[in-house]
C-alpha cells in the first residue's frame, strides 16, 4: 500500500518524468540502426538503375531486362503495333496510349502481372499471364482480368537513341 | 496495477504477483554497494548481444568461401552495419568485462560462501558457456586469427586418451579446421546464448531463493532489507548509464583496438601468422597452457585453472563473515591474486619465445594454483588470529550464534536419523 | 576498490598496446574528403597497375566528390559497380612475383600499426652497399620500390614522394574502414545523449534514496 502511495508520488514528480522521456527516446533512437539494418543494402539500391542498350532490339522484337530484381520487358513497336494500340484506350483500366510511351516506338513495362505478381509470355499481340488468365496488349494494357490494372510503367529516361536509363525518370 | 485486463490475467496468471513478489517488493539489504550493479549489466550486454547478433545473422553467411566477404558487406553495404557489429564486437569484450568483476566482487566480500554455493556454481556454468560462445563467435569473421585460434583451442582435444585424433576431427568435421567447422560453429554461436538465457533464469532463481549477499557479510534484519524497486531499479540505472559511456567510447571511437590486425586477413590454411594471440579475456587461462611444459598438463592446468573458482566454498572455510572486509590477510591474498592475474595476462600476450618470460609465467601459473589451495589454512590462521586480538562485538555474538545453529541442525539431522532407523 | 578497478583498467590497456619490432613513423591522417579523394587519385595512378581492391568500387569514388567524368575515364568498359580490379592479369603477376600482389582494401587495418605500417613501408625504401634495393619495415619485401622514393635526388624530391605516400595511406584508411567518420559524429552526438541521461539518472537515484533516512 505503502508503496503504491510512492510510486503515485513518482508519477508525478518532474525529474522522474523528465529521465523516462530522455531514456526512452533514447532507446527509441537505439532502434533505429536495428531496424534500418533491414532495408535494403547500399548494393541493392545501387542496383536501382539499369542501363538498356536499344540498338540490337529488332522491331517486333522484346528484350526482358532485370530492374530491382524483377523483370522490365522492352518492346521494339512495329508501325502496325503502334496504330493498334493508339486506336483503343484498354478495356478494364482506360489509358491512353500517349501516355504510357516516352516514344511510340519503344515501349517499356514491369513485367509483373497486376493480379498476383506472376510473369506474363509475349504471345501473339500482347502478353498472357499463365497463373491465372490475365490478358494485356503491346501497350501492357489489361484488356482480360482478373487483373485490375495494366503493367507498371517504371520510371525510365532516354540517354541517348538508342540507350535508356530505367531507374531514374 | 488494476484495470480489467491485469484482473483477467492475475486470475489466470501470477503476473501482478509475481512481479510484487520477485521485483517491485523484492527485500534487498539496503547497503549494497556500486560493485553489485555487474550482475544487472552482465543481463544488459547478453540482451545488447542476442539483438545485435540476431540482426548480424541476417547478413552473415557461414560459408569458408563467403564469410570472410560477408562481414565485409555488413560493415560496408548494410545499413549500420558497422555499427551493428563493433556493438557486437566490443559487447563481447564488455561481456567478460563485466563478468570478471562481478566475479571479483563475489571472491571480495565471499559472497560465494553458505548458503550461496549453488548460486557460484550456477554463475561459474554460466561462465564456461560464455567462454564456449565466444570462442565459436571469434571463427566467424573468418580471418587469420579466428583460424588459427579455433584450429589451436580444438586441437586442445588431442589431449584425450584413446580417442583424442578422432575426437578433434569429429568437431571439425574435417581434418583441418574448415567450411564444416565453420558452419557448425555458427549454429551453435546461434544456439548456445538461449542456453545461457536459461542458465541465467536458473542463477536468478537461485539468487532469490538465498536473496542478495551484502558488503558486511552478514545476513541483516529484516529492517535494514528495502524494496528493489524503485531502490535499486534506480541505482542499476544509473550505472548503466556510465557503463554504456565507456561502452559507447570504444564502440564509436576505438573499436578497432579489440580486433587483431591479423584477423583483417583472411583466412588461409597454408600460413600461421607470426604472432598468434588469443582475445584478452583468455590470456590468463592461456598462459597457463603455455606455462606447463607437457602437453597433457598444460591442457588439464587450463582447464583446472578456469574450474578452481568453484572450490571456494570448500576451501574458504573461515568462520569470520563478511569476506575481505574483516579479514585483512584475505584481502591481501585477494589483490595478489589480482596481481598474478594480470601478470599471467601480460605472459599470455607476448611471444613464448624469451626464456625469462617462459620462466615468470611459470610462476605465476604456481601463484595461480597456491593462491587457492593455501585458502584453508590461511583462513583458519587468520580467524585465530583475529578471535585473539579482539573481533567487534556483534560479530562474534554472531559467529557464536552460527554454531549453535549449526550444532542444532547437527543434532536435528542426528535425531531423524534416528527416528528411521 | 577504486584502485582494483585502475589496476584493471591498465591491465586491458597495456595488453592492446603493440611491440612493434621495426621503429614506424607516425602520421596523423586526414579525414575529409578532399584529402580522400586526392588519395584515391594518387593510389589509382600508383598502385592500380598490380593491386587490387575488391571491397571498393568505382562507384564509392563518387561519394567522395571525385568527377564523375575522372571516374568515367579510369573504369572505361566496366560498371560504376565493379571493383578497383588491378591492372596486370594474374598470370603476369605470378610470373613476375612468384605471388599475387595483396588485395588492399583492408590493408591499413591489417598490419600492426596500421596507417603508421603502410606509410614507413613504402617511404622504408633504400639502396642497399651492394647496389639493390631494400626496405627497413619488410625486408623479405618483393615490391619494388613503388614511388621511387630509393632513388630520390634530393630531401625536395624525397618530401614530395613522402606526400604522395601519405596521400596514398589516406585512402587505404578510408577504404579500411569507410564508414568511420560517420562513425565518429554519431559517436559525439551518443556521448553527450548518455553523459545527459547519466547525470538525470544520478539526480533521479539522489531523489529516491533520500527518501530513506
Amino acid at each position: 500500500m505503502e508503496n503504491d502511495v510512492k510510486e503515485g508520488g513518482d508519477r508525478r514528480n518532474f525529474l522522474i518524468k523528465l529521465t523516462s522521456v530522455v531514456g526512452g527516446a533514447g532507446v527509441a533512437a537505439a532502434c533505429v540502426p536495428f531496424v534500418s539494418s533491414m532495408n535494403p543494402t547500399s548494393d541493392v539500391l545501387a542496383k536501382a538503375e539499369t542501363e538498356v542498350d536499344l540498338s540490337g532490339i529488332p522491331p517486333g522484337g522484346v528484350h526482358t531486362v532485370a530492374w530491382e530484381g524483377k523483370p522490365v520487358f522492352v518492346l521494339h513497336r512495329t508501325p502496325e503495333e503502334i496504330a493498334a494500340a493508339q486506336a483503343s484506350n484498354g478495356v478494364i483500366d482506360p489509358e491512353p496510349d500517349a501516355k504510357r510511351v516516352k516514344k511510340p516506338e519503344w515501349l517499356i513495362v514491369i513485367g509483373v502481372c497486376t493480379h498476383m505478381g506472376c510473369v506474363p509470355t509475349k504471345e501473339g499481340p500482347g502478353w498472357t499471364c499463365h497463373c491465372h488468365g490475365s490478358q494485356y496488349d503491346d501497350s501492357g494494357r489489361v484488356v482480360r482480368g482478373p487483373a485490375p490494372k495494366n503493367l507498371e510503367v517504371p520510371p525510365y529516361h532516354f540517354e541517348s537513341d538508342t540507350k535508356i536509363i530505367i531507374g531514374k525518370a | 496495477m488494476s484495470g480489467p485486463i491485469i484482473n483477467w490475467i492475475d486470475k489466470r496468471f501470477p503476473l501482478t504477483s509475481f512481479v510484487k513478489h520477485e521485483l517491485t517488493d523484492y527485500p534487498t539489504p539496503r547497503n549494497l554497494s556500486y560493485w553489485w550493479n555487474f550482475g544487472f549489466l552482465a543481463g544488459i550486454v547478453l540482451v545488447l548481444q542476442v539483438a545485435t547478433g540476431i540482426f548480424l545473422a541476417m547478413h552473415y553467411k557461414a560459408d569458408a568461401t563467403l564469410a570472410f566477404d560477408s562481414i565485409q558487406h555488413i560493415m560496408r553495404e548494410v545499413n549500420y552495419g558497422w555499427l551493428l557489429r563493433y556493438m557486437h564486437a566490443v559487447g563481447a569484450s564488455a561481456f567478460f568485462f563485466v563478468i570478471f568483476v562481478h566475479m571479483a566482487r563475489t571472491l571480495y566480500y565471499g559472497s560465494f560462501r553458505a548458503p550461496r554455493e549453488l548460486l557460484w556454481w550456477t554463475g561459474q556454468g554460466l561462465l564456461l558457456m560464455l567462454m564456449a560462445t565466444a570462442f565459436m563467435g571469434y571463427l566467424l569473421p573468418w580471418g587469420q586469427m579466428s583460424f588459427w585460434g579455433a584450429t589451436v583451442i580444438t586441437n586442445l582435444f588431442k589431449v584425450t586418451p584413446f580417442i583424442g585424433d578422432d575426437i578433434v576431427i569429429w568437431l571439425r568435421g574435417d581434418y583441418s579446421v574448415g567450411d564444416d567447422t565453420l558452419t557448425r560453429f555458427f549454429s551453435l554461436h546461434y544456439l548456445f546464448p538461449f542456453l545461457i538465457i536459461g542458465a541465467v533464469i536458473v542463477h536468478l532463481v537461485a539468487l532469490h531463493t538465498v536473496k542478495s549477499s551484502n558488503p558486511s557479510g552478514i545476513d541483516l534484519k529484516a529492517k535494514d532489507n528495502i524494496p528493489f524497486h524503485p531502490y535499486f531499479t534506480a541505482k542499476d540505472l544509473y550505472g548503466l548509464g556510465i557503463f554504456l559511456i565507456v561502452y559507447s567510447v570504444f564502440v564509436f571511437f576505438i573499436p578497432n583496438s579489440l580486433i587483431e590486425p591479423a584477423n583483417n586477413v583472411p583466412a588461409n590454411p597454408m600460413v600461421t601468422p607470426s604472432h598468434i594471440v588469443p582475445e584478452w579475456y583468455f590470456l590468463p587461462f592461456y598462459a597457463i597452457l603455455r606455462s606447463v611444459p607437457n602437453m597433457f598438463g598444460g591442457v588439464v592446468a587450463m582447464a583446472l585453472s578456469v574450474m578452481m573458482f568453484a572450490f571456494m566454498p570448500f576451501l574458504d572455510r573461515s568462520r569470520i563473515p563478511g569476506g575481505a572486509r574483516y579479514r585483512p590477510i584475505y584481502r591481501l591474498q585477494f589483490y595478489l591474486f589480482l596481481i598474478d592475474m594480470l601478470v599471467l595476462g601480460y605472459v599470455g600476450y607476448v611471444p613464448p619465445t624469451n626464456h625469462n618470460i617462459v620462466i615468470v609465467g611459470q610462476v605465476a601459473t604456481f601463484c595461480y594454483f597456491a593462491s587457492f589451495f593455501v585458502v584453508p589454512f590461511v583462513s583458519k590462521m587468520e580467524e585465530n588470529w583475529l578471535i585473539k586480538r579482539g573481533l567487534p562485538e556483534g560479530i562474534m555474538e554472531l559467529m557464536e550464534r552460527e554454531k549453535r545453529d549449526l550444532e542444532a541442525r547437527k543434532e536435528e539431522q542426528g535425531r531423524r536419523k534416528g527416528d528411521r532407523i | 576498490m577504486k584502485k582494483l578497478l585502475k589496476i584493471m583498467l591498465l591491465g586491458c590497456l597495456s595488453m592492446s598496446v603493440h611491440a612493434e619490432e621495426a621503429k614506424l613513423e607516425k602520421i596523423q591522417v586526414p579525414k575529409d574528403k578532399p584529402s580522400i579523394a586526392r588519395g584515391a587519385e594518387d593510389w589509382i595512378n600508383n598502385c592500380l597497375t598490380c593491386h587490387t581492391m575488391k571491397y571498393v568500387k568505382y562507384r564509392d569514388l563518387l561519394s567522395l566528390g571525385i568527377d564523375k567524368a575522372k571516374v568515367d575515364g579510369w573504369r572505361g568498359e566496366a560498371s560504376l559497380d565493379t571493383p578497383l580490379t588491378a591492372q596486370m592479369p594474374d598470370a603476369v603477376a605470378m610470373a613476375t612475383f612468384a605471388k599475387l600482389p595483396p588485395d588492399l582494401s583492408l590493408m591499413a587495418q591489417a598490419r600492426d600499426g596500421g596507417p603508421n605500417y603502410v606509410y614507413s613501408y613504402l617511404i622504408g625504401y633504400y639502396v642497399k652497399p651492394d647496389g639493390s634495393v631494400g626496405n627497413h619495415i619488410f625486408a623479405e619485401t618483393k615490391m619494388p620500390d613503388p614511388l621511387g622514393i630509393s632513388s630520390a635526388a634530393n630531401a625536395a624530391e624525397r618530401a614530395d614522394k613522402q606526400k604522395t605516400a601519405r596521400s596514398i595511406v589516406t585512402f587505404l584508411t578510408w577504404a579500411a574502414d569507410p564508414h568511420a567518420g560517420e562513425r565518429d559524429t554519431l559517436g559525439k552526438y551518443v556521448i553527450v545523449y548518455l553523459v545527459v541521461l547519466s547525470a538525470l539518472l544520478y539526480a533521479v537515484k539522489k531523489q529516491i534514496w533520500s527518501r530513506l533516512k
